[in-house]
């Protein structure tokens, strides 16, 4: 009976001119958005493979030059662009690319996509998770919203129950016609990208691993819309009221939700202004020590206690240059006060995120976008994770150009200059994304509620048999 | 094959079916005879168990319909007075899909034939049902019922709204199923076509069963006449 009904109601729908229309849209959507997404994946790669090999060439051939001059004028750490944003990007696009490294600063990423497009940018784009996240849980609707109801309104459900139909069989049959185009477009989809992402050269940290979990993350937020779905046709008497109640859920669910989700966490955990941000930062800095300012309260203070530290009486009788240490040392201080600020931020975020987390018992789209994103390595997560490396790497640097200084100067001495091979010594930028297993193990709320969003969906729906 | 025993059913202070009694055999088509309200749909909708009656037992093939109720269905084919089908799906699809889920795997070529034996045209086995007329439509039901080898056929003015031509057709069909001893309770207005296929007759008013008669015994005037007086009972109380 189950495939009775499968074929009967898969018949039905294949026949009817306006989902044929709809299905060839959908496919056609996603054919462009993959194809536009491969393409700026691959120029984007490209850019950042070309940027970050130029870079780190002005780097390595900076000639002889004082390592301070060198920590002032800087380097880049470029964030990597990485393969499953092909499906999701996240907030790639708001975040920036690449945060310049320099002495005593801690920069934001800069250069974001969307800086670099017009006002239109705001309509949007055509992306695969758009589609993804917002077009086929419509298709769904489309499919499914009268397949209860036009049993009622035909006349057929009296014959059904006449025949000794299994209810629970002949829900099933209608449950997977309607599973089985939304499963077949979402693994056509997943298999062509796959195949695009494995024959890109250096296509980066790309596994199938991930490119499975994001899958089923997807195909769970579609299951979760097909049992709302025909669960709405099962309890409403006429189509028309059915689509109705439908687009209302899938307004509510896929946009207001998302928003109103936005407003509450910013209201209740707002980030501070740039402007208030960095006057706190500022104030920080300027009540602890300046490594450039050897007059300064903190610097006298320190001086006196590296004198007695080492037994000595005069600076110049320090086996290293002071002067060097104590930019060494204001550099910890600063990065302690970016630390200290960062971390509010990073707390803030945090706030944020379980606010999001607590709504998404509302709407199956919040949990479904959070763990797209992380599985993706396009949320803030990671690009705070990305920024965090990125100021590691910086104070390091400082660190070991300041030891240069340090190690090879006497106090009071002018015009150091490193050899021109030292630059090549400073190892590379490298940043590796979480794996999936701590992606997923971060993301444990998220997939929970997906989880109680199924169970919970399933078991109305199993319910409302009994109402035939 | 069909039974009913004092079987009632009231909604609320209303009564739809007032204590009916009846007892149709195999190869017996019983027509219940009676005007919109009288209990006719009623008594068709408790036998399908679609409703639960307030008091009083039906049996269909001696199986109680309350407490064996899927049972039953297997016994059982219905034909409403709008058989509705799957206007996308043609007949030959329509039929395997009704016939499936009763639990019968017929090939194509029995499908065929048993539309075929209930008279429908052999071009019109692969259209579409939405391209059907009503008549063409109670044919299909009659191949459903066919392929489900029914012991019980229930039909809801099965012949309201059909040309003569097609209520004739309907009528030799039923034949045909009397003749496989099949037990047929219909429900209708048609006096003329009660008389030509039933052979026993039940004139139904306020939900009672008011007159039975075998149809052998009587003719079609004397029918007519019972069935207006017992119509005018009620304006002559009044």
């Amino acid at each position: 009976m189950i495939s009775k009904t499968f074929f009967k109601e898969s018949k039905e729908l294949f026949r009817d001119g306006r989902v044929r229309i709809s299905l060839a849209i959908v496919l056609s959507l996603l054919g462009i958005a993959v194809w536009i997404s491969s393409k700026q994946y691959q120029s984007i790669n490209e850019q950042y493979a070309s940027a970050k090999t130029a870079e780190r060439n002005i780097w390595d051939n900076q000639g002889e030059k004082n390592p301070h001059s060198a920590a002032h004028y800087g380097t880049y750490a470029f964030k990597p662009k990485y393969p499953l944003s092909l499906f999701d990007q996240g907030v790639d696009k708001y975040a920036g690319t690449s945060i310049f490294l320099e002495a005593h600063k801690r920069n934001e990423a800069q250069f974001s996509a969307a800086a670099d497009q017009t006002g239109l940018a705001r309509f949007g784009d055509l992306t695969p998770d758009f589609i993804l996240l917002f077009i086929i849980p419509l298709l769904i609707i489309l499919l499914g919203y009268n397949s209860f109801t036009k049993e009622r309104e035909m006349g057929t459900l009296t014959l059904l129950k006449s025949q000794g139909i299994s209810i629970w069989k002949w829900f099933i049959g209608k449950w997977s016609a309607l599973f089985l185009p939304i499963f077949t477009i979402t693994a056509i989809l997943f298999l062509i990208a796959g195949l695009v992402l494995g024959n890109l050269k250096n296509f980066g940290v790309f596994n199938t691993s991930s490119l499975l979990v994001l899958f089923l993350v997807y195909m769970a937020y579609y299951v979760i819309f097909i049992n709302i779905i025909l669960l709405i046709s099962s309890i409403t008497k006429k189509s028309g009221i059915s689509l109705v109640v439908s687009l209302s859920v899938w307004i509510l669910a896929c946009l207001a939700a998302p928003k109103a989700a936005s407003n509450i966490a910013e209201s209740k955990y707002p980030y501070p202004t740039r402007q208030e941000f960095e006057t706190s930062v500022l104030k920080d800095k300027k009540a602890g020590l300046d490594g450039h300012n050897p007059w300064s309260k903190e610097a006298k203070m320190l001086e006196q206690q590296v004198l007695i530290e080492y037994g000595v009486d005069s600076l110049h009788q320090l086996p290293f240059n002071f002067a060097a240490y104590r930019t060494q040392k204001g550099e910890e201080h600063e990065a302690e006060v970016y630390f200290k600020h960062y971390n509010y931020l990073k707390e803030q975020f945090t706030n944020q995120s379980k606010v999001y987390r607590s709504l998404a018992a509302i709407s199956p789209y919040l949990p479904t976008r959070f763990l797209s994103m992380a599985i993706a390595h396009t949320d803030y997560a990671t690009h705070w994770d990305f920024a965090d490396a990125a100021e590691t790497y910086r104070i390091d640097t400082q660190q070991f150009l300041n030891n240069n200084t340090a190690q090879n100067t006497e106090y009071g001495q002018r015009g150091y200059k490193a050899s021109a091979n030292f630059w090549q010594q400073l190892p590379a930028f490298k940043y590796d994304p979480p794996k999936l297993e701590s992606t997923l193990e971060k993301n444990a709320s998220n997939i929970s509620i997906m989880g109680i969003w199924l169970l919970a969906s399933f078991g109305f729906l199993f319910f409302t048999t009994k109402n035939f | 094959m069909i039974t009913t025993n004092n079987l009632t059913k009231k909604y609320g202070e209303q009564i739809a079916l007032d204590h009916l009694n009846l007892n149709v055999k195999e190869g017996e088509i019983y027509c219940l005879l009676g005007a919109n309200g009288a209990g006719k749909t009623t008594t068709i909708n408790l036998l399908l168990g679609f409703i639960e009656p307030s008091s009083g037992s039906a049996q269909i093939n001696q199986l109680s319909v309350q407490e064996n109720l899927k049972a039953t269905k297997q016994f059982l084919a219905y034909i409403p007075e709008n058989l509705m089908l799957y206007p996308s799906l043609t007949a030959v699809e329509n039929l395997d899909y009704f016939s499936g889920i009763a639990g019968k795997k017929l090939s194509t070529a029995i499908l065929k034939n048993l539309l075929e034996e209930s008279g429908l045209q052999s071009e019109a086995f692969d259209n579409r049902i939405s391209t059907f007329s009503k008549g063409m439509r109670q044919k299909v039901g009659i191949a459903i019922a066919l392929a489900k080898d029914a012991k019980v056929l229930l039909l809801d003015e099965p012949t309201s709204g059909l040309d003569p031509k097609a209520s004739n057709e309907f009528g030799i069909l039923l034949q045909k199923l009397k003749e496989k001893g099949v037990a047929t309770l219909m429900a209708t207005h048609d006096l003329f076509r009660a008389k030509e296929v039933g052979t026993h007759i039940g004139i139904m008013k306020d939900g009672q069963l008011k007159k039975e008669f075998i149809v052998e015994n009587i003719t079609l005037n004397e029918l007519e006449t019972f069935y207006l007086d017992t119509m005018n009972l009620k304006e002559k109380t009044v």
